[in-house]
């Protein structure tokens, strides 16, 4: 698949890391570019399910634009759903949902991390086109 | 035998992971395996595969020797009447619900459980409690130790006491003989749950008294899949076989079945064959082990880690007593269990993390879960100091 310029510098970035520790911390790096989904916009229905952490993202659209807000109890959790942020926001619904989680495959990202966090990724990129789906 | 020998017996501990010696530190889960243990289950099916027992052809009496051979070193190691061989912990406490608890047990009558339990010893009773209407007592846990003003009063009309001899959690040592001596003053049947209990010390199973004592082979250097239940025989004979099938039955006709009346009424089906001769390998070599002085080592090692821990600000919830096992169940306040250990993991450090199937536990001490390194024989300082190192390297990518 041909990446956008954000997901293929994301998957540069992350290939470039041999070590496991760095690519984690490069991983909870990314917790900073996530939009923060605030305390009380947290609910059931925006929970992510599956996941051993507290994570919950929200996606909203404006201008045409997919905004994905998000927030977990776990920096590694953070620097996935950051990852997520950059894949999606900013982007029409139809780029959204032309996207696939193969990207993070490509970055070396999936097998460093335990298979309930490996799942909880696939949980939230099927929850962000689900919800794209249902506001387009 | 010295340190670095006994770090050689395992093969596994030789491997790196992640680029790193591998620290394996989660041995209340599972511990590693000698190459004797290897080997033994290796000749089995090399030279001696065959079906138990009734065949009467040489690999089939090979096959029936090796597996009763670890019933007769189980029987001999812990001093016990019967042992019957199960594929673990929780099967055999599932034995004790449904083999004893339903031929013995009806509507109101009282067992007595604590917090500290395993999942494996409170589902099979809430279970029996839905099935029969048994009456269940819970024991609280108090600043990590049983409330034994509270299980005194627990006992009244009581017919069953089931209590984890030590702490998969905490490591705590329970006061066990004087639970028992106390249950026995009012007639009360025991179970013990010694899954963490018979890795670190040699148990006479008949001078503790319990009526039941449940354990794993694969927490004591034994394969995965076995376990056993040791019984004494006063109870034995109150218990009713639960599960039928094959090896279990004396004669079967189109009207009825009669039953052995040995271990084997209890064991229906092709038992754990080579299972048993690899955990008579490990039990064999355990015997040989000075339990006690590796039992010291061990717990010198985990205090050195919960002092450092506790010094970098680090809640640590386990004891460390004496008589503990080296188990150091701890929380940063601010980074996530599965962090911690996953950046731990990337520097070749196991521990687990999560409830560690004692949620009740968990709500005592008024968490969801911690992070466990847990020490067996073959860790030493060096493993701590690498742990120790470990979590500096994670408090640093943190900060």
């Amino acid at each position: 698949m041909n990446w956008s310029p954000a997901i293929q510098g994301l998957i540069e970035e992350f290939q470039e890391i041999e070590s496991k520790f760095e690519k984690l911390e490069t991983l909870m790096d990314f917790a900073d570019e996530l939009v923060p989904l605030p305390v009380e916009d947290w609910n059931e229905s925006n929970l992510v399910r599956g996941c051993q952490s507290i994570a919950h993202i929200e996606v909203e659209l404006a201008n045409d634009e997919v905004i994905l807000k998000s927030a977990a109890d776990a920096r590694m959790v953070e620097g996935l759903q950051g990852i997520l942020t950059i894949a999606v926001n900013g982007n029409t619904p139809d780029k959204v949902l032309e996207l696939t989680p193969d990207f993070a495959e490509e970055m070396g990202l999936l097998n460093t991390l335990t298979p309930s966090r490996s799942n909880g990724f696939r949980t939230m990129f099927d929850m962000i086109q689900n919800r794209v789906k249902e506001l387009k | 035998m010295g340190d670095y020998m006994m770090k050689d017996v395992f093969p596994i501990l030789s491997r790196e992971v992640n680029g790193h010696r591998l620290v394996y530190l989660d041995n209340a889960a599972t511990t590693q395996k000698p190459q004797v243990v290897i080997d033994a289950m290796a000749d089995f099916y090399s030279t001696s595969n065959a079906n138990v027992h009734r065949a009467v052809h040489t690999l089939a009496g090979e096959a029936t020797e090796g597996y009763e051979a670890c019933r007769i070193t189980l029987k001999s190691m812990y001093n016990a009447p019967r042992a019957i061989i199960t594929s673990g912990t929780t099967e055999a406490i599932n034995l004790v619900a449904h083999a004893w608890g339903r031929a013995n047990l009806s509507k109101g009558d009282v067992v007595v459980l604590t917090e500290m339990e395993h999942h494996s010893d409170i589902v099979p009773w809430q279970m029996l409690c839905d099935s029969i209407g048994i009456e269940l007592r819970y024991v609280p846990v108090q600043d990590g130790e049983l409330d034994m003003d509270a299980f005194a009063v627990s006992l009244e009309g009581a017919s069953l006491v089931c209590v984890v001899h030590t702490s998969n959690v905490l490591g705590v040592r329970n006061p066990v003989e004087k639970v028992i001596s106390m249950a026995k003053e009012n007639g009360i049947r025991v179970l013990l749950d010694a899954a963490q209990a018979v890795p670190h010390e040699t148990i006479d199973f008949l001078e503790l008294g319990a009526d039941f004592m449940a354990f794993s082979a694969h927490k004591m250097c034994g394969p995965t899949g076995i376990g056993a239940l040791l019984v004494n025989e006063e109870t034995f004979a109150e218990m009713e076989p639960f599960m039928g099938g094959g090896d279990m039955i004396e004669t079967v006709t189109l009207e009825g079945s009669t039953y052995q009346s040995n271990e084997h009424r209890f064991e229906a089906g092709t038992p754990r064959i080579a299972e048993a001769v690899g955990w008579n390998a490990a039990l064999n070599w355990l015997g040989e082990q000075d339990l006690s002085s590796h039992h010291k080592r061990m717990l010198s090692a985990a205090r050195s880690v919960s002092n450092a821990l506790k010094e970098r600000g680090i809640t640590v919830y386990s004891r460390l007593g004496d008589g503990d096992a080296a188990v150091v169940s701890f929380n940063h306040p601010t980074i996530h269990p599965e962090d911690f250990a996953r950046l731990l993991d990337a520097q070749g450090i196991a521990v687990r993390t999560g409830h560690h199937c004692a949620q009740p536990l968990m709500a005592r001490l008024g968490i969801t879960g911690t992070i466990r390194a847990s020490f067996y024989l073959y860790n030493d300082q060096d493993d701590a100091d690498a742990l120790i190192a470990g979590v500096d390297k994670v408090l640093e990518a943190m900060a």
